[in-house]
């Protein structure tokens, strides 16, 4: 079970694990200085990344010679086997990967709205804070990305040298262009993170671009990888002929039927994972806070990383459902055992998770209200959005068919439940987690909203235009999801399913195109109460992070599983001894041993950095986010610069 | 987590292990024992039961319940068992009214059956409503997988010379004691093996010399027989060679390597 896509990074660096330093610190005049000790780190790095890289550039060679040597197809890993140690070190390298990869790009936004807003004020200055933290992370999991990557490469080079040569053989230029990526984004993150100060004031634009460029290299790489894990899993079966031999262009080989959803898919997902990982962070350093101040700037560090992972979330099940299209549309076999086969049972336990981030990043939401004056308005309405989400949770999570003793079906009156079981077909699924991602943006809009009261003349107007959005768009995705169960699949699959997506989507679009304006301008009922919200906020998003990563996970297990016992789909049989698919509750218990690992890892890196800041913070007490002072005064919910 | 994890360990634990290779060649195989075999198939290694039901409801595909008796009608001038080879090996030739073309080629990866397997499942569905008269020879002869999955089988050349092979076969080895090889041995104790070339996997040929009851037993012979020590009997270039000379029998009635060039 390689999870190729993750043939990646080489290159152990332990020296760079504190290289992120908390320890630029701000000078009275408001600049960002770096003490020199970094700078051994900052030389040290590259040249990690350097030998890392040529490590990489050799490896397809190495792995030609071991499988021409006439040596077998495999190898054992001590103890363990080769299936679970490549599973293992694969898992971790890709929630480091997405942890890296994600980050940057909220990032990038954040720094530009602050930039925007303009730097010598308050607002501009705290965004711009909060970029810096944010990169600050993703600088601390660089090495350790690398590291991974580089592990996982010479297991899969030493364990599986046939694989590998077959895989390099196609994509060895992609390796390469994959090596030149690598070494472009280290040295532009660290241009991004080091030059922070250096490219402020009248060159901030270039500081802009450059955290720009980071993120499109990011991508890039993200996209180059794909490649490699999407070939393993929807090989272009035209292109292959009958001895198994690839035959088309590197372009065939990449471009294949699930390279751009994943691409997609996996965007997203990144976004969410960091803003999750983000949050968990400022959750950390919120409990563990000895000032107010610094209560308060985590408070609103984990606001901004809950609200970007639930916005990337909203559309993540349907980039899921474009990937889940594209695998039927290769090869109907796999798609038939990915969702009705022996992996069934998966996507109730993945339901499960996505209900606990729906109702985790909701619940994070309505706690956090209770810091906003004025939010009493809205508190009453607060049940109604749990009524909503609690019976899209019991829908998205009913199984469709049970496996189930003759007893038990004699008792149930079928094989299929026959009230519960209509809740079980991708009709009602549907419906159900498009009325979940229009309840979360709804309570979005209440928190947005919370401090504020319209006062343009046609706010009655706009309000009932938005009401009327939402019971619109409920409507009709209830509507289409009944009439789903009178027509035939292909209809549903191809019509009704992107009609209830574009419902929500543009209905989300509609009601922000008038919030934007109707509030402009509105009068506060208070500033908001920053630092002042219930701990137990806090452990929710540590919950959402462990959730998502255990999520991350399990989808990489399904999306590796659905090959069964082939390496490459169709192409190359796996005949080692560990051929067959493990049944979910091994896997579970793997996907949880990788959860821990990683976010033991991750807390070591974090605990690392704020060694190496701690002094630093003490000896500029109060340096924290500028005009963050608490309770801090904001008026409003959003994450715009005047929201 | 912990919660998570209890619960994907409470439901039902379904493991998805690899297909085993099923072969038929030169067995003495009766039709209750080639329905038997073909229906395993048909719920095991064909997938077939993904789509279609027997004497369900109907699902993806047509229900196949009485198949047997209805498939001479299908296509007019065509015998049941020629359409249901058909309908296995290129599905998209005819479909059913009303179904999409959605069904793969089952002899071809990512199912993969070989020509045995194919008999077997022909066998099993003409018994649903019909007769079973399919015979190993109705199967084309280019169809079945090159099992064992594409590029990791096929791409194999053994450095062994199928003519010592051949001498190996006759002597020292004494596999004619038990199995015939086109014009070489003519014992029926074992399975005929002279088509094997064509029907079996490298790794399938390999393993059943070194450690036969790993990959089990034909059908229709007893079991443990062939012994067990041909890796402690055999020198590695022996082993080799006779392995190269067992590929290069795909059918005909001479021994080919008698003729034929080094592999």
């Amino acid at each position: 079970m390689e999870q190729a896509g993750a043939l990646a990074r080489c290159g152990p660096d332990r020296t760079t694990h504190g290289a992120f330093s908390a320890t630029t610190v701000r000078t009275e005049d408001g600049r960002r200085v770096s003490p020199g000790r970094d700078l051994a780190r900052r030389s040290l790095l590259p040249l990690a990344v350097l030998a890392a890289g040529l490590c990489l550039l050799t490896a397809p060679a190495w792995g030609q010679q071991a499988a021409q040597s006439g040596e077998s197809a495999y190898r054992a890993f001590p103890y363990i086997g080769s299936r679970l140690a490549v599973w293992v070190i694969s898992q971790i390298h890709l929630n480091f990967a997405a942890f890296i990869l994600g980050v940057p790009i909220f990032a990038v936004i954040i720094e530009f709205l602050g930039w925007r807003a303009g730097l010598d004020r308050p607002e501009g200055r705290r965004f711009d804070w909060l970029a810096h933290e944010f990169v600050k992370l993703t600088f601390a999991a660089f090495s350790t990305t690398a590291l991974l990557g580089g592990l996982l490469l010479f297991l899969l080079i030493t364990l599986y040298p046939k694989f590998w040569t077959y895989m390099s053989q196609i994509f060895a230029p992609t390796m390469w262009l994959y090596a030149a990526l690598f070494f472009l984004e280290t040295f532009a993150v660290y241009l991004w993170y080091y030059g922070w100060d250096w490219l402020a004031g009248p060159r901030k634009w270039i500081h802009v671009s450059l955290g720009i460029l980071c993120n499109l290299l990011g991508t890039a790489i993200l996209f180059v990888s794909n490649s490699w894990v999407t070939f393993m899993l929807s090989p272009p079966k035209d292109k292959i002929d009958e001895a198994g031999r690839f035959v088309g262009t590197l372009w065939d080989a990449v471009n294949n039927f699930t390279w751009m959803p994943i691409n997609v898919h996996r965007l997203i997902a990144n976004i969410v994972f960091g803003g999750t990982v983000a949050a968990a962070y400022a959750a950390f350093r919120f409990l563990g806070a000895r000032t107010e101040a610094e209560r308060a700037q985590y408070d609103w560090m984990g606001y901004i990383g809950n609200f970007v992972a639930i916005s990337a979330l909203m559309v993540l099940p349907f980039a899921g459902y474009w990937l889940g299209f594209e695998i039927y549309g290769f090869d109907q076999t796999m798609g038939i055992t990915m969702m009705g086969g022996f992996m069934s049972w998966l996507w109730i336990v993945q339901a499960i998770l996505i209900g606990v981030l729906f109702l985790g990043s909701n619940y994070y939401l309505w706690l956090g209200m209770e810091r906003i004056p004025g939010s009493e308005r809205y508190r009453p309405y607060i049940k109604y959005l749990l009524l909503v989400l609690a019976l899209g949770f019991m829908v998205w999570a009913t199984p469709h068919t049970l496996i189930a003793s003759v007893e038990e079906v004699r008792r149930m009156g079928g094989t299929h439940h026959k009230f519960l079981g209509v809740f079980g077909v991708m009709s009602a699924k549907n419906t159900a987690v498009n009325l979940m991602i229009l309840t979360t943006f709804l309570s979005y809009l209440l928190y947005r909203r919370a401090n504020k009261v319209a006062t343009r003349p046609w706010a009655r107007t706009g309000m009932a235009a938005q009401w009327a959005a939402f019971g619109l768009a409920a409507a009709v995705v209830v509507g289409l999801g009944v009439y789903g169960y009178f027509v035939e699949p292909i209809v549903r699959i191809r019509r009704f399913s992107p009609l209830q997506v574009g419902t929500v989507l543009l209905t989300i679009a509609v009601v922000m195109a008038i919030d934007i304006p109707m509030f402009k301008g509105a009068r506060s009922t208070g500033a908001i109460r920053w630092g002042t919200i219930a701990p137990r906020s806090q452990y929710v998003l540590v919950l959402l992070a462990v959730t998502f990563t255990w999520l991350m996970g399990l989808m990489g297990f399904a999306r590796s599983g659905i090959r069964q016992h082939w390496h490459i789909y169709g192409v190359m049989r796996d005949t080692s001894p560990d051929a067959a698919t493990p049944a979910l509750g091994y896997a579970a218990n793997i996907i949880s041993i990788t959860t821990i690992l990683f976010l033991g890892m991750v807390m070591f890196i974090f605990w690392l950095g704020g060694l190496g800041g701690r002094g630093h913070e003490e000896a500029h007490a109060g340096e924290g986010a500028p005009g963050m002072t608490a309770p801090v005064p904001i008026s409003g919910g959003g994450p715009g610069p005047r929201s | 987590m912990g919660a998570y994890t209890w619960y994907a360990n409470s439901i039902p634990q379904l493991e998805s292990k690899p297909p085993e290779e099923l072969s038929l060649e030169g067995a003495n195989v009766t039709p209750e024992q080639l329905v038997s075999a073909g229906e395993k198939i048909f719920q095991g290694k064909g997938q077939c039961t993904t789509c279609h039901t027997v004497g369900g409801p109907g699902g993806r595909g047509p229900d196949l319940g009485g198949v047997g008796g209805r498939a001479a009608t299908r296509k007019p001038g065509t015998p049941a068992k020629a359409y249901l080879v058909e309908s296995l090996i290129n599905p998209a030739a005819f479909l059913v009214p009303n179904y999409p073309n959605i069904m793969p080629k089952v002899d071809r990866a990512p199912i993969g059956l070989n020509r045995s397997e194919l008999w077997a499942a022909v066998a099993y569905l003409e018994s649903l409503g019909g007769t079973v008269d399919v015979k190993l020879d109705d199967i084309p002869a280019t169809a079945g997988a090159p099992a064992g999955g594409g590029a990791a089988a096929a791409s194999i050349e053994l450095p062994g010379d199928p003519k010592a092979g051949q001498a190996v076969f006759a002597g020292k080895g004494t596999c004619i004691a038990c199995h015939k090889a086109g014009s070489i041995g003519a014992s029926p104790l074992g399975p005929d093996l002279s088509n094997i070339g064509a029907t079996q996997t490298v790794d399938y040929v390999m393993g059943k010399i070194l450690d036969p009851k790993s990959k089990g037993t034909v059908s229709g012979f007893p079991a443990g027989v062939m012994p067990q020590t041909f890796g402690q009997m055999l020198t590695a270039k022996e082993y080799i060679d006779l392995v190269s000379f067992l590929l290069t029998l795909k059918g005909g009635g001479a021994a080919p390597a008698a003729a034929a060039p080094k592999a």
